[in-house]
C-alpha cells in the first residue's frame, strides 16, 4: 500500500502516514550518534566522530555547530540538509540580535527551525528535511534549555536525549543513569555523555566529539586530550566499582 | 482501466483472458535472431561451480561430489562478516569451490583475494573435519538463478542427514507488526525453520506475516521440500551495510549445537572483527 503513497510529500495515506517524513526519519538514523544533556548549570553536546579520509581535512567535517555565542547545535542526518539549516538559523539568530537587540531564546530558535522543517513537508516539489537536531543553550534567565527538532517539524524540550544511529540504545542508557546525582556538577554531567556514547561508538574515545556551554560563557569544545583524560577516569571508576562488586560478592 | 481517487488511471487486471492470446501470437513471430539472443542470455545468467584454483567446472553437484554433516550458509555482508571473524577465524578451512554467476545486480569476482566490498560466492569445508562446510555468500542470485544454484550445491537428490543453518540480514523496515519501527529495537534476530528441525533456535521465531526472501526462502524451501533439518536466522538492521553492531547481533547464534564446536575465541575473533570493518569502511559524505 505504501508505494501508492510515499510519491509526493503532500499526499496522506489512507491510515494518516505521510511516508516521505517516516523515511526522512530512515535517514537520520543513517548518521552517526549525537547525544545531549542538560546539566544544573551545563549544557553538554557529544557525538560520534565519523572517520575521515586520509587526505580529507577534519576540521570540515563537523557535527557540533555554533548558531550564537549562547546557543549550539548537534545533528544527524543528510550532511547538506544541516548546512541548510544551520546557515538558516545562524541569519536568523543574528537577524533578531538587530531587530529587537536581545539574542534568540534556545526556544526560539528551535521553533524556528522546526517551523522551517514543516513547511517542507507541506510543499509540492520539495522534500523534508533529512535531519534531526539536538539544539543547546542557556537563555538570558540562566536556565540551561536542550530541545530536540526531527524532519517532521517537531520540536520538544528534553533532560537529555539521542540521535542517529543506536539512539534507541544510548536513549535506553540515559533512562537508566540520569539522576539528579549524575548531573550534580559539571564534570558528572560531562562523564555521563561520554559514558552514554561509549555505549555505541567504536574504538572509544578517539571518535567522540565533545562541547559544552557553562553559564555566562562562550561554547568550549573539547580537545582530544581532554575526552581521553575523561575517558580514562571512566574507565578506572568502571573497574573500581567492578573489584567493589566481586569483594561482595566473595 | 479503472479511476483511483487521486483521478490517476490505472490498468485493471482482465479476466477474460484475451492477454494471453496476444502474448501467444507475439512469441510465434520470434525470429532465429531472437532465439539466439535468448539462448545467449540463458547461457551467460547460467550458474557455474568451479574450483577457483584450476579454473575447472566441478563435475557432479557440491554435496555428491563430498559428505556433509553440516553446512552454515551466509548470505549479505553482514552475515558473511560475522562468519569470517567468528568461525573462519577458529581453525583452518580449506575451499572446494566457488559459484560463478552473472546477473543485472552483480557478477561474481575472479579474484583470489576477495574483500567485502566485492561480489563472491565461496564454499569451504574444515580441514580436521571436512564434512563441515561453509558458504560465503556476497552476491544477488537473482530469481531464475536460485534453482540452478541449489541443484549445484545440493544435487538433484540430497542427502537428508546434514544440518543446515543460514545466516542473513534484512532491513528492519521489511519487518511487518503493528509496532512503529522506530520503536523496535534494531538490530534483532529473528528465525525459521523446517519441519524436520529438531533443535534449539537462538531466538524468537518468525511471525506472520513476514517473509523471507531471495536465495535464503530457495535454500529453505528447497530444505522444508527435500525433508532436510534447515534453520535461517534473520537479522532485521537498520544499516543493510558493513556494520560492527549488526554483525554483533549474530552472536547468540554462537551457543546454537552448529556452531558451538566452531568458534574457540571470541574475544580475538571480536577484535578481528573491528579490523575488518575499518579496513573497509566507506568513506561517504552524505551522512554525518
Amino acid at each position: 500500500m505504501a508505494s501508492r503513497y510515499d510519491r509526493a510529500i503532500t499526499v496522506f495515506s489512507p491510515d494518516g502516514h505521510l511516508f516521505q517524513v517516516e523515511y526522512a526519519q530512515e535517514a537520520v538514523k543513517k548518521g552517526s550518534t549525537a547525544v545531549g544533556i542538560r546539566g544544573t548549570n551545563i549544557v553538554v553536546l557529544g557525538v560520534e566522530k565519523k572517520s575521515v579520509a586520509k587526505l580529507q581535512d577534519e576540521r570540515t567535517v563537523r557535527k557540533i555547530c555554533a548558531l550564537d555565542d549562547h546557543v549550539c547545535m548537534a545533528f544527524a542526518g543528510l550532511t547538506a540538509d544541516a548546512r541548510v539549516v544551520i546557515n538558516r538559523a545562524r541569519v536568523e539568530c543574528q537577524s533578531h540580535k538587530l531587530t529587537v537587540e536581545d539574542p534568540v531564546t534556545v526556544e526560539y530558535i528551535t521553533r524556528f527551525i522546526a517551523t522551517l522543517k514543516q513547511k517542507y513537508t507541506q510543499s509540492n516539489g520539495r522534500r523534508p528535511f533529512g535531519i534531526s537536531a539536538l539544539i543547546v543553550g542557556f537563555d538570558d534567565d540562566g536556565i540551561p534549555r536542550l530541545y530536540q527538532t526531527d524532519p517532521s517539524g517537531t520540536y520538544h524540550a528534553w533532560k537529555a536525549n539521542a540521535i542517529g544511529r543506536s539512539a534507541k540504545t544510548v536513549r535506553e542508557f540515559l533512562e537508566k543513569n540520569y539522576t539528579e546525582e549524575a548531573i550534580a556538577n559539571d564534570n558528572e554531567a560531562i562523564k555521563l555523555a561520554i559514558r552514554a556514547l561509549l555505549e555505541v561508538v567504536q574504538s572509544g574515545g578517539k571518535n567522540i566529539e565533545l562541547a559544552i556551554i557553562r553559564r555566562n560563557q562562550p561554547l568550549k569544545m573539547f580537545s582530544a586530550k581532554e575526552i581521553e583524560l575523561q575517558v580514562t577516569e571512566i574507565e578506572r571508576e568502571k573497574e573500581d566499582a567492578e573489584k567493589k562488586k566481586s569483594k561482595k560478592t566473595v | 482501466m479503472a479511476a483511483t481517487f487521486f483521478g490517476e488511471v490505472v490498468k485493471a487486471p482482465c479476466r477474460a483472458g484475451t492477454e494471453d492470446e496476444e502474448e501467444e501470437d507475439e512469441r510465434k513471430k520470434e525470429t532465429p535472431e531472437d532465439r539466439e539472443v535468448r539462448r545467449q542470455l540463458a547461457r551467460k545468467r547460467e550458474v557455474q561451480l568451479l574450483r577457483r584454483q584450476t579454473d575447472t567446472s566441478l563435475e557432479v553437484s557440491l554435496l555428491e561430489k563430498y559428505s556433509c554433516s553440516k553446512f552454515i550458509i551466509a548470505i549479505g555482508g553482514n552475515a558473511v562478516a560475522f562468519l569470517s571473524s567468528f568461525v573462519m577465524n577458529s581453525g583452518v578451512w580449506e575451499e572446494v569451490g566457488c559459484a560463478k554467476l552473472w546477473n543485472e545486480w552483480c557478477r561474481t569476482t575472479d579474484s583470489a583475494h576477495l574483500s567485502p566490498s566485492e561480489a563472491f560466492c565461496v564454499f569451504y569445508h574444515q580441514k580436521c573435519n571436512p564434512s563441515v562446510f561453509l558458504c560465503q555468500c556476497s552476491c544477488y542470485v537473482a530469481e531464475d538463478q536460485q534453482y540452478q544454484w541449489l541443484e549445484k550445491v545440493f544435487g538433484s537428490c540430497p542427502r537428508k542427514n546434514m544440518q543446515i543453518t543460514i545466516l542473513t540480514c534484512r532491513h528492519v523496515t521489511d519487518y511487518k507488526t503493528s509496532e512503529c519501527t522506530g520503536s523496535l529495537p534494531s538490530p534483532f534476530l529473528k528465525a525459521l525453520k523446517t519441519q524436520n528441525f529438531r533443535g534449539r533456535v537462538c531466538c524468537s521465531l518468525l511471525e506472520q506475516p513476514n517473509i523471507v526472501h531471495d536465495l535464503p526462502a530457495a535454500v529453505l524451501s528447497y530444505c522444508q521440500v527435500w525433508k532436510i533439518p534447515a534453520v535461517l536466522y534473520l537479522c532485521y538492521t537498520d544499516v543493510m551495510k558493513l556494520d560492527l553492531i549488526t554483525v554483533e547481533a549474530f552472536k547468540p547464534i554462537l551457543s546454537s549445537r552448529s556452531l558451538k564446536g566452531l568458534v574457540k575465541n571470541i574475544p580475538q575473533s571480536t577484535e578481528i572483527l573491528k579490523k575488518l570493518m575499518t579496513a573497509n569502511e566507506i568513506q561517504s559524505n552524505i551522512y554525518t
